[in-house]
């Protein structure tokens, strides 16, 4: 508790021993004697817990507001002092301070977990000049300049690894616990820990740059960009105070007029005032967004605004691309076809007869074989594109390549079934067997579709410029619901249009890409997901929310946040405004009393701030 | 210019959004939101006057909430 939360608890409790004392008295007959002069009596608690609201109202009066809630929960209890509803009044406000108290610890809590969340600004940066390294600001290290980074401290900047080797803590970026492991060369990005060992680092982005800077800023700046519902609860809340004021001033006058009995409509027009202030729903609706999206950050999903948490609960059509968003994006031996049963054998010799080549096709065999062939040990060794490379080595003439270099060769290997590239091997003129390399599907790929699917997404497609035969296996695999090919970046565009026209009013869809490639249909679709690769410009500018480590199985974890959060921020719509409107009809009518109209007010507030605090916590 | 502004002591939703409001009007800004949640005030206005608008932003603040004040 903050020192102002302290004070006002000292005063709650000071008037709450008083007000309970004064109680006793009066329910015991002991203060009948003293007829009006009771009002002398609950004045002295009274002033003590509604000092601060006179004077707060005072202030409003000046600037010329009318329709405030201090003002007109003022005017609400000294009306309820006139007809002589003494206990009545102080309740009301000792409630109100208990509400607001209780209002600012629960707000304050929210903001320190957020602000836990955002716990990736590194203090300091370890500056290397020379022999000396000095602690300076982040700020002040330019693009180019060398700092150390010690075992448990925070990657400052965005740099390149010169020395050293570590393991690196990503989890407050990305979500991810598995550490990555970084040795020199290595590009590091700053918000990390460093796990083990120390590392020099030449920096390559200035801290305005960085991605720590990047990630704060959109974190920050998220809240700014309001979701429809929350727009709502903005303009709502300006004419609610209003127009609740107008029912309570008409309330005070007419009947009071037609029957004559002003005491009794006094006292109900209070109720309405009392009941004035929209309190829970502008805080407790930004509250369950920022939840949301906070929610979502730990899990390494960046979400830019309310406005796309939003949209991302109501997503029925997902489009994917695939090279780098569903595959790996990189090729990979994953079949090994020996004609003799030896598929070590022919690995090696493979590596052997692409080692000279800088081809995809090669780096992915030479990947797989796990070991670089000694200079020397191949000659001869001669390319043809378009078809492949031969060469002698390991006392062998060796030749890798498609049918076509086969074909060339007189030999004829037997068909092998994939959508992948396949790579024959011969030595000697004998055929020796085939490889086959594909650009894998990502791990959980096809888990994050199910349970997309589960989530309540309708439809997922699939977008590729790849040949026709690759693209259908992958969406055969991942049992997607239609697989478009061999599309040009603009015609992928097109499709999107096109399925974008198709869909109903309230649906909406979700393009999913790496980003890079992909901004012109990130921006055309309802909602652009980017594979933010860590710290990845171009991703995170296009995209309305970041997948910071590429992984598709944070896309359902974000629906079913997105969607909870709706849930959450709607219960609380309902519930407030439920509760306000039966109680000032219960009002109207002369059923409800000041207690209920407290709970109306603050007690409503309390509740719908805890509900929205679930946001935060949401798995 | 965009600049960003702790504040501290901003207590309430409605006196927030007040306070914008009022930011907003003072002359040389272009737009202003007062963040309830995370505390800060975005401004948006004419460098040259950054100075002048902060005092009169500082002033405004007070006067809807005594105990609230923009950090500089």
């Amino acid at each position: 508790m903050t020192k102002r939360q302290k004070q006002t608890l000292a005063r709650i409790l000071v008037t709450a021993g008083l007000f309970a004392a004064l109680l006793i008295l009066e329910k015991t007959g002991r203060l009948e004697p003293l007829g009006r002069r009771q009002a002398l009596l609950f004045l002295l608690p009274y002033g003590l817990i509604a000092y601060d609201v006179l004077f707060a109202a005072a202030r409003r009066i000046r600037q010329g507001i009318v329709f405030d809630e201090n003002l007109l929960m003022l005017i609400a209890t000294i009306a309820a002092f006139c007809i002589g509803e003494y206990a009545e009044a102080v309740a009301v406000m000792l409630f109100y301070q208990i509400g607001e108290l209780f209002q600012s610890v629960a707000v304050g809590r929210s903001r320190r977990s957020i602000s836990d969340l955002m716990e990736i600004v590194p203090a300091y940066a370890n500056l290397v000049q020379g022999d000396a390294v000095t602690q300076v600001d982040p700020d002040d290290v330019a693009v180019g300049d060398v700092i150390l980074i010690k075992a448990g401290e925070r990657v400052p900047l965005d740099g390149e690894v010169l020395t050293g080797t570590s393991l690196l803590d990503t989890a407050a970026l990305t979500g991810e616990s598995v550490p990555r492991r970084v040795s020199p060369g290595d590009a590091i990005v700053s918000g990390c820990i460093n796990g083990s060992g120390a590392l020099t680092v030449r920096v390559t982005r200035a801290f305005e740059d960085s991605a720590v800077s990047k990630i704060l800023e959109l974190v920050e700046t998220a809240s700014s960009k309001k979701a429809k519902t929350e727009q709502f609860i903005t303009r709502f809340a300006k004419i609610y105070t209003p127009f609740v004021t107008a029912c309570a001033l008409l309330i005070a006058v007419i009947p009071s007029i037609v029957t004559g009995d002003w005491r009794e409509w006094l006292q109900r027009a209070c109720i309405f005032l009392v009941i004035s202030c929209p309190c829970a729903l502008v805080i407790s609706v930004p509250l369950g967004f920022f939840g949301g999206i906070g929610a979502a950050s730990r899990r390494g999903v960046l979400v830019k605004g309310g406005n796309f948490l939003e949209a991302a609960a109501g997503v029925t059509t997902l489009v994917f691309d695939k090279t780098g968003t569903l595959t790996q994006g990189e090729f990979r031996v994953t079949r090994l076809l020996p004609a003799d049963g030896d598929e070590e054998t022919l690995l090696r010799l493979a590596a052997l007869a692409e080692s000279g080549s800088d081809h995809p096709v090669a780096r992915s065999i030479l990947a797989a074989c796990g070991e670089t062939p000694q200079a020397g040990a191949v000659s001869e060794w001669t390319e043809t594109p378009g078809e492949g490379v031969e060469a002698l080595a390991a006392g062998q003439r060796l030749a890798a390549g498609n049918a076509k270099l086969m074909a060339r060769l007189v030999i004829a290997p037997p068909q092998v079934e994939t959508a992948g590239t396949v790579v024959y091997l011969a030595a000697d003129g004998q055929y020796r067997g085939a490889i086959v390399i594909e650009d894998a599907i990502k791990d959980g790929a096809a888990q994050a579709i199910a349970d997309l699917r589960a989530a309540g997404v309708r439809q997922c497609v699939m977008l590729s410029g790849d040949r026709q035969a690759a693209a259908q296996a992958v969406g055969a695999q991942l049992g997607l619901d239609a697989v478009h090919a061999e599309l040009l970046p603009a015609e992928k565009v097109g499709r999107v249009e096109m399925l974008l026209a198709e869909k109903g009013p309230k649906d909406i869809l979700g393009y999913v890409g790496d980003g890079i490639n992909d901004a012109p249909v990130l921006m055309r679709a309802d909602l652009g997901f980017a594979m933010g690769s860590l710290g990845s410009d171009a991703a995170i500018e296009a995209a309305d929310i970041v997948i910071m480590d590429d992984d598709l199985r944070r896309l359902p974890t974000v629906v079913r946040i997105a969607r909870k959060t709706m849930r959450i921020v709607r219960e609380n719509i309902w519930f407030a405004l439920g509760v306000k409107l039966l109680v000032m009809l219960l009002g109207a009518l002369g059923i409800a009393n000041m207690w209920m109209a407290v709970f109306a007010d603050v007690g409503v507030s309390v509740l719908a701030i805890l509900n929205a605090m679930r946001t935060l916590r949401i798995k | 210019m965009k600049k960003k502004f702790a504040m501290e002591g901003v207590d309430c939703a409605v006196c927030a959004e007040r306070m914008a409001e009022q930011i907003r009007k003072l002359p040389g800004v272009q737009n202003a939101s007062v963040n309830f949640l995370t505390q800060k005030l975005i401004l948006e206005a004419e460098e040259a006057q950054l100075e002048a608008i902060l005092a009169a932003a500082q002033k405004a603040v007070g006067r809807i909430d005594k105990g609230a004040r923009i950090l500089l």
